[in-house]
């Protein structure tokens, strides 16, 4: 079949323009706000926009304004300490949440995948009915059980609950990364005298490695992400809020003015690292999504 | 004068028996506990009066929930049970009751650090804990601590020599297996089964959070599901002039009569509300429901999810098979798709909150006024019109991207060589994908469409964010009553009612596209 060079040549540019589109499609807000965020705030409010900073500044990241009563405040988002403490708040209870789901997950996968023993399949259907009841059906039960633990407002209350959607996809993308792993390597190490989790932490959770770097990344941007139990749970104590709860929050230096130049250079402070993160592991987030979608 | 050797299989003899008698009084004790905390309760105490066998039952509910009580009472039982084999000499039961003993002294040292955490905590002067009793419960789980600590050493060394039996390979995998399940276990209990029943079980009471003392939570059965879902709809006369005939407004159009004056106590009683007018003629049907803030807010969100899951589905499909063709800088491709997936919602909100102001130094207003659309000042966020519209374009920019790298997964698993052979067939890129993509990549699109649909039910932050209480999903709606009107009760059925419609979605997709469960 021969084909009209000029129709594949047309061919050819429209997939381009396709490719082009979709990335322009998917990239340009946060091209807006690095932009926007090194602007001064009139001119981000001041119509036309403008496609590049027309007066260049970093004070939206570490600037102090002057306000009318004539004291000094911060007006970028590092020299504000809420600010600030939403991201500690964030990388704690982030970073506490993916230890515990793959402690957890870990153990139970290696329990639900390797070992034969009455009620696993029990175990795995109750693990996987987690998933299936929405949040935002069981959170007055999480709310009255977060205050009758005494952790109502607190951070503690979302590393405690955080389990409920992190645990469940880490279960079951270990627990058939488990299966997969031939059963020589038990017998042998079970010649060799090791005990059963011996066999387990020396032997097979290293070679679950890259499962773990993925559910446990999964489990982190998951976390870094969530607002519902945030916003539930820990917004009534300023110092328990986590960064998205501080965004959403975001009044500013200037009372009653919405604060848009900050607004962005948090938007770009809070993105950049995850933006890192995707463009290192990519491969893996792929993987680990479809994995945890196809199975689960 | 005893021989050594009758002095150590006397010792033998004792510490096998106190440890007997450690689970035997366990075992005891979780039983009475419950049963003095069932039978003392003032409201089941109030209950057993009335001689209400419902309301009986129901205020156990309410009060221990059945996890609880089901968990104590196994644990009761197999403690005994544990006894008996023990004395029996079972060397099965002496390796298990040697993992509980061992897991028993933790769980009582951490009640201690607790109860310590608590004592330090009361001595603030604001604090509201009561700790007058805590001395005895500290001296409680002190000498609880230390008799577990020494059952579990002694079993631990001696307990191939004193006990006899089989261990197999099975025993030893299962015994290993609930050891590693533990944690998860725990966090099931706390933070799946206990939240579940208690929103399950508050959803047929009137509970409300900062309540004045003398408020008493009470069962209401149904109530709160009627004041929820209660809707009727009544034909209503038009406004008769002297004459007979309809009054007319000064628009000419004919005016009815109020529902509230004509449908009677009842109507107003239980505050039922107009939703919807379809005029008949001469009269008018009209839909009148009892929560019209939760009726607005499933018809946002139902007309949400439709939308932004078909759109979804679309452009996800469009941007998938376009990646998928081999070209340079796909992998770039690929990863800027995760970017707004990965970016919290809440940003993403806001981000685009900026990007549509509704003037032209917002980027969207600006774009359109230059390609000649629009005036430049659209108010996407705030024209009751608009609103909804902005919420679905942010909800597709975000999600779009991970819609696509399914079907992209999917689309990677079809063969190539069916391709050729349809090449060689000559059919047409348009046919290829219609006979053999679409059916192939079925299970995939179901598996996608599942998802996404699902969340967009419960979509809440960017409601939340962009919106807020001028515009309703059913997750803000709920976290609004449960939060700021803090009506538990009442939130709780909300929960439930979610539930309810997201279970119906989804058994309605497993029985359309044929997903099966694995």
């Amino acid at each position: 079949m021969t084909r009209n060079p000029m129709i594949e040549r047309l061919e050819r540019v429209g997939f381009w323009l396709l490719v082009a589109a979709i990335f322009i499609f998917t990239m340009f807000p946060f091209y807006w706000a690095l932009v926007g965020s090194l602007k001064p705030e009139t001119e981000i409010q001041s119509p036309p926009a403008t496609y590049l900073p027309q007066n260049l500044t970093f004070d939206n990241y570490s600037g102090q304004v002057t306000d009318t009563l004539g004291d000094i405040r911060p007006s970028g988002v590092f020299t504000q300490p809420e600010f600030l403490r939403g991201l500690f708040n964030s990388a704690v209870v982030s970073g506490l949440t993916v230890i515990l789901a793959l402690v957890m997950g870990s153990f139970a996968a290696y329990a639900l995948g390797r070992l034969h023993f009455r009620g696993r399949r029990i175990m795995l259907y109750l693990v996987l009915a987690m998933t299936m009841f929405p949040l935002i059906s069981i959170l007055s039960g999480l709310f009255a059980i977060t205050r009758e633990l005494g952790v109502f407002g607190s951070i503690t209350s979302l590393i405690i609950t955080y389990p409920i959607f992190t645990l469940p996809f880490t279960v079951w993308v270990l627990v058939s990364f488990f299966r997969g792993l031939p059963h020589e390597l038990e017998q042998a190490a079970l010649v060799d005298g090791a005990t059963a989790f011996e066999t387990f932490y020396m032997i097979l959770l290293p070679l679950t490695a890259p499962a773990l770097v993925t559910t446990g990344l999964l489990a982190f941007i998951s976390a870094w992400n969530e607002y519902l139990l945030a916003a539930t749970f820990a917004s009534i104590n300023a110092n328990a809020r986590t960064v998205p709860v501080v965004i959403a929050n975001f009044s500013g230096s200037v009372p009653r003015q919405e604060p848009v130049a900050e607004i962005l250079a948090a938007t770009v402070v809070v993105t950049i690292p995850l933006i890192i993160l995707v463009l290192v592991f990519q491969r893996r987030i792929v993987e680990g999504l479809t994995a945890g979608a196809v199975k689960g | 004068m005893s021989a050594p050797s009758h002095d150590s299989s006397q010792r033998g003899h004792t510490i096998p028996q106190l440890i007997v008698g450690l689970f035997a009084c366990l075992g005891m004790g979780t039983l009475l506990a419950l049963i003095i905390n069932v039978g003392g309760a003032p409201n089941i105490i109030r209950a057993r009066e009335t001689g209400d066998i419902g309301r009986l039952i129901l205020e156990f509910l309410y009060t221990f929930g059945i996890v609880t009580p089901l968990l104590m009472l196994a644990a009761g039982f197999a403690s005994l049970n544990i006894a008996r084999k023990l004395r029996a000499r079972d060397l099965l039961t002496a390796k298990w009751s040697t993992q509980i003993l061992f897991w028993l002294m933790i769980f009582s040292i951490f009640g201690i650090a607790v109860l310590i955490m608590n004592w330090v905590l009361a001595s603030d002067p604001d604090s509201t804990l009561d700790v007058s009793f805590y001395p005895y419960l500290f001296v409680l789980a002190l000498l609880l601590s230390i008799a577990f600590g020494l059952s579990w050493r002694w079993l631990r060394q001696n307990q191939d020599e004193y006990y006899v039996g089989q261990e197999t390979l099975l025993s030893r995998q299962s015994l290993l297996a609930w050891n590693l399940l533990l944690p998860t276990v725990i966090i099931l209990i706390l933070i799946a089964a206990r939240p579940l029943e208690r929103t399950f079980i508050a959803s047929l009471t009137n509970q409300v959070f900062a309540a004045a003392e003398e408020d008493v939570t009470e069962f209401v059965g149904f109530q709160n599901y009627a004041r929820l879902l209660g809707f009727r709809l009544d034909v209503i006369d038009c406004e008769r002039s002297d004459d007979g005939t309809c009054a007319l407004d000064d628009d000419g159009a004919i005016e009815f009569l109020r529902p509230r004056d004509v449908l009677g106590e009842d109507y107003r009683a239980l505050r039922f509300r107009t939703a919807r007018r379809y005029e008949l003629g001469e009269s008018q049907l009209v839909l009148s429901v009892r929560d019209r803030d939760f009726f607005n807010a499933i018809e946002n969100t139902l007309f949400f999810t439709v939308v932004t899951v078909a759109a979804e589905l679309a452009l996800g499909m469009i941007i998938a098979l376009t990646v998928n063709s081999k070209f340079v800088g796909r992998g770039v491709m690929r990863a800027a798709m995760l970017v707004p997936w990965a970016v919290p919602t809440v940003i993403s909100a806001r981000l685009w909150e900026v990007m549509l102001i509704d003037n032209q130094a917002g980027v969207i207003n600006d774009v359109l006024f230059r390609l000649g659309l629009g005036d430049g000042a659209i108010a996407w966020l705030a024209g009751s019109s608009t609103q909804i519209w902005s919420l679905i374009f942010v909800d597709v920019w975000k999600t779009t991207p991970f819609m696509a790298l399914l079907l992209l997964a999917g689309l990677q698993t079809i063969p190539r060589d069916i391709y050729e052979a349809a090449d060689v067939d000559g059919a047409g890129r348009v046919r290829q994908f219609f006979s053999i993509t679409l059916p192939l990549l079925r299970p995939t699109i179901a598996i996608a469409l599942v998802f996404r649909t699902l969340d967009a039910i419960r979509a809440f932050d960017v409601f939340d964010v962009l919106v807020g209480r001028q515009l309703q999903s059913i997750a803000t709606y709920n976290q609004f009553v449960l939060v700021n009107e803090q009506e538990f009760g009442y939130a709780s059925a909300v929960g439930v009612t979610i539930f309810v419609i997201i279970m119906i979605f989804t058994i309605i997709y497993v029985n359309a596209l044929g997903v099966e469960a694995d």
